[in-house]
């Protein structure tokens, strides 16, 4: 890496001033951040004296295994969705420009702006007893129309619809970089256009996708809120068990375990991005 | 291209579409979340203004994002010059740390502040609320401020030197007003990063520091009182005017422009 600001960077006296600019951060982030951080790790394995009886809850109760199946599930669901309707989007704003780009850009803006509660609430109204999908489904004549909302069903919808946007800047920030001119290369050569999108505009766009997906994938993992107003009670996400286990139980330790569980899966998700793409290029 | 322009409108509509459903919600007279309304009025705008149940959690919600945004930037701001421009032993470290809350899941950080705000016994106050959105508002904040010193080309620094003056003279008369946009920015995200931060606050603000989300996550769960349409309208309007703003900025502009004879 490039030495920037060559001599003060060397010096002594650059250090000791690079970490005074660092200590209030350090300090407030150890004290608020990595003690409560640290805690949940240590209440884990602590019911007085170390046990390990948490996690052995966890992993022999068949019950957890579905929670944490049925949310790596959900999670795929969701993120296979937001790229099958995002890419599409990005692509047309890529290609078209202009005012379509502009319109739809601001679309996306618009959703990645309002609150994920004003749009979980959205479509509580759009899936309830009296909303209007029911009421256009009955019209259809599927009667009685069936339950749609508390259902793993209306999350998965939601949580589609609360992280598209993500998704498509992911996308669209690496698509604006494709000169296009290769692709037209191609096609001169004797590709079909289809074929030119498959084996050059595709792969070049191939970042994107990884960096959209591991966003998608990773925040839909820790979800809670929506899951929580939209979904089934009976089946539940992790960071629901996670909830439940605080306020209806009061099990800190088996919350803790829970908690350190979905923390370790989330870490891994970022191990993998790290060790194949580098964590930096994720927030580009 | 034609099929694709197709099915991008049709994630256009799925992504729009129920962003729009709260508005006509908001003036319906219905009891319940039920659409389409039977009729309209203002009513539960009224009763959003006058309800102190409601308009508390927007005052608390407002002066908590407020304070996470000074706070926020008091320390990003000179952790961002130490990393930027500095080279040193534990570099990387540091800057995992800035970059941790938003890699651990919030529904974590709840448990470990629930417990360990309990215990310093700032639970359910607008303090504690703070401390926690602070942290979490950091790396988001970080990114931007990082990012907007990495482009600032440092030989107007240089020169300003040159030209006899100090260090902290440099700074305030060069160094900070350019780079005060990407500071503003900075500040900005941590403050709406806050203002819409649901999961943490549901846990740990109480009713007496009860914030926005996290009335509305009650107000949803448990009553589903129709003011939260209000509230959902309300805050859609401020993001959309948030968002064309610019746009209709430009627009206004380029009409002055035109109406001045060449």
């Amino acid at each position: 890496m490039a030495q920037v600001g060559g001599i003060v960077a060397q010096s002594r006296s650059g250090r000791t001033a690079a970490w005074l600019l660092l200590l209030p951060a350090l300090a407030f982030l150890a004290v608020f951040f990595l003690i409560p951080l640290g805690q949940v790790l240590y209440f884990s394995v602590m019911d007085p004296k170390f046990t390990l009886h948490h996690y052995a809850a966890f992993f022999t109760d068949d019950f957890y295994w579905r929670v944490l199946f049925g949310t790596f599930r959900t999670a795929a669901i969701v993120t296979v969705f937001c790229l099958l309707l995002s890419y599409p989007l990005s692509y047309a704003i890529v290609r078209l420009g202009g005012g379509f780009a502009t319109v739809m850009l601001l679309i996306v803006a618009m959703s990645f702006w309002t609150s994920f509660l004003v749009r979980t609430f959205a479509w509580m109204v759009i899936l309830g007893n009296n909303g209007p999908l029911r009421g256009i489904l009955s019209a259809l004549g599927w009667t009685p129309a069936p339950e749609l909302l508390f259902t793993r069903f209306s999350s998965t919808l939601a949580m589609v619809h609360l992280l598209i946007p993500f998704m498509v800047l992911a996308l669209y920030s690496v698509m604006k970089k494709i000169d296009h001119n290769v692709v037209r290369a191609a096609i001169s050569l004797g590709a079909t256009p289809f074929e030119a999108f498959r084996r050059i505009f595709l792969p070049l766009s191939a970042p994107g996708i990884v960096n959209g997906c591991t966003l998608v994938f990773i925040m839909c993992l820790g979800f809670y809120v929506t899951p929580v107003l939209l979904g089934s009670p009976r089946e539940q996400m992790i960071a629901g068990l996670i909830g439940t286990q605080i306020e209806e139980f009061l099990e800190f330790g088996e919350a803790s375990a829970t908690a350190v569980i979905l923390l370790c899966v989330t870490m891994t998700v970022f191990a993998i991005y790290n060790r194949f793409v580098g964590l930096d290029k994720l927030w580009g | 291209m034609r099929i694709v322009v197709a099915l991008a409108l049709l994630s256009a509509l799925f992504i729009l579409g129920p962003l729009l459903i709260v508005v006509p919600m908001s003036f319906s007279t219905a009891k319940s979340f039920a659409f389409p309304p039977p009729d309209y009025w203002l009513g539960y705008y009224r009763a959003f203004f006058a309800d102190i149940r409601w308009t508390q959690p927007v005052i608390n919600s407002v002066l908590i994002a407020f304070a996470t945004m000074l706070l926020t930037m008091a320390l990003v701001i000179p952790a961002a010059f130490a990393m930027v421009r500095q080279r040193f032993f534990g570099r990387s470290a540091m800057n995992l740390l800035l970059m941790m809350p938003m890699i651990v899941p919030h529904i974590v950080m709840a448990l470990g502040y629930y417990s360990y705000f309990s215990h310093l016994k700032i639970i359910h106050s607008p303090l504690g609320v703070v401390l926690a959105h602070t942290c979490l508002s950091v790396p988001v904040c970080y990114l931007i401020i990082a990012a907007a010193l990495k482009g600032f080309d440092r030989n107007l620094e240089r020169a300003a030197m040159n030209l006899g003056a100090g260090p902290l003279r440099t700074f305030w008369e060069v160094t900070f007003p350019v780079l005060r946009p990407g500071f503003l920015v900075g500040g900005l995200f941590a403050f709406i990063h806050s203002f819409d931060e649901a999961v943490v606050a549901i846990f740990i603000s109480g009713q007496a520091a009860s914030t926005l989300p996290r009335k509305m996550f009650d107000s949803i769960r448990i009553e589903a009182d129709p003011i939260v349409s209000v509230v959902s309208t309300l805050l859609f309007a401020a993001v959309l005017l948030a968002v064309l703003s610019p746009l209709l900025w430009r627009a206004i502009r380029q009409t002055q422009m035109k109406a001045v004879p060449a």
